[in-house]
């Protein structure tokens, strides 16, 4: 079975997709269309580097450590929230999910 | 301050609009509704009010890091794009902020062709 | 005479340089330190990186609009302006610059680079 694949079996978790780091979707499970996951994909990469950009900036005027390289991104909607570790993306239930342990998950995921 | 109105007669204006600072669009002119319509400029109202916060992040910082003043607060930004430009400026709520006052009116922004774009134009508009 | 000399000799132009969209590499000339420089190159880095990204997702919503791709962008504040197409900037004094005439000359000038790279 897929390594992001088992993420799916966690509480809340709608969508799941590994990107290329030129936002490619490499892989994507979950209820969504593969165009709209290739699109996810696409987003989750440019967010990434647009967070990223601002967190050097952040860094390089407070002088602070800390920041940088950002781990992840979280935004959280009314009912669906996105997040992103590394080359990956999911999709989760803004209410129910385990926010915590899937980061955890992502976390270990994106290393392998 | 500048109006919708008078931002339309800006050379090339395509469209004018009011905006909130968290993005909404409050208000508009559209020239050509068969090539940009409210829910373009919702989107490029919510747009460029992401990109009036990284600047400003950016001006505060560098005159911080460089002791070099005289970009903030941000007057005005504006993309470039293809074919369109869009400039829009929170001027007037500084101005308002100066005086100390707590209701600040609305950011306000134009869409131009790049080919009839007068920016010195837009700028002086909407900081007058 | 190239680009970045041009830019330098026009009326009000404080420095201009030039940043490679993926990496830290960076070269400028003019009135700034090689610092201060840097710190322009990474911040005008993730501003371009920032508006392609909202220029595609406008894409998606709004097709065949004439802000996508975007060319470049501009930041006027009360004493100077920077302005940005493809990965050149520009560091303006409001005072003495035509920012129009600049405008004009760089999307003339720069027209040709590719963007695929941002």
């Amino acid at each position: 079975m897929s390594m992001i694949k088992r993420l799916l079996a966690l509480d809340g978790v709608n969508v799941v997709c590994h990107f290329r780091d030129d936002g490619y979707l490499l892989e994507g499970y979950g209820l969504m269309s593969h165009d709209n996951m290739a699109r996810l994909a696409r987003f989750a990469h440019d967010y990434r580097r647009m967070t990223q950009g601002n967190a050097d900036q952040l860094a390089m005027f407070t002088g602070m450590r800390g920041w940088t390289p950002p781990r992840g991104w979280i935004v959280r909607g009314a009912t669906q929230s996105i997040c992103g570790v590394g080359n990956l993306v999911c999709i989760m239930d803004s209410i129910g999910a385990p926010l915590n342990e899937i980061l955890l998950e992502l976390h270990e995921i994106s290393h392998w | 301050m500048a109006t919708l109105d008078e931002l339309m007669q800006l050379p090339g204006a395509m469209a004018a609009f009011e905006f909130r600072g968290s993005g909404e669009l409050l208000d508009h002119r559209i020239a050509y509704p068969d090539r940009i319509n409210p829910a373009t400029l919702d989107l490029v109202a919510h747009m460029c009010s992401a990109n009036m916060s990284i600047a400003t992040m950016q001006a505060r910082g560098w005159e911080q890091v460089t002791a070099m003043k005289g970009f903030y607060p941000i007057q005005e930004f504006t993309l470039i794009g293809f074919d369109w430009s869009v400039v829009v400026s929170g001027l007037g709520r500084e101005r308002h902020k100066q005086e100390g006052k707590f209701s600040l009116p609305p950011f306000l922004g134009v869409v131009m062709s790049n080919e009839s774009a007068d920016y010195e134009a837009a700028f002086a508009i909407l900081e007058h | 005479m190239s680009t970045i000399t041009y830019l330098l000799a026009q009326p009000g132009v404080v420095a201009v340089g030039e940043y490679a969209y993926r990496g830290d590499r960076f070269s400028y000339r003019g009135a700034l330190s090689e610092e201060h420089a840097r710190m322009a190159s990474i911040m005008c880095r993730a501003t371009t990186m920032g508006a392609n990204m909202e220029g595609q997702m406008l894409e998606a919503f709004h097709p065949h609009n004439g802000l996508n791709p975007p060319r470049g962008w501009m930041v006027h504040g009360p004493d100077y302006t920077v302005c940005v197409i493809a990965n050149v900037f520009c560091l303006l004094d409001n005072t003495k610059a035509s920012i129009n005439d600049i405008v004009r000359f760089m999307l003339q000038a720069l027209a040709g680079i590719k963007a695929d790279l941002i």
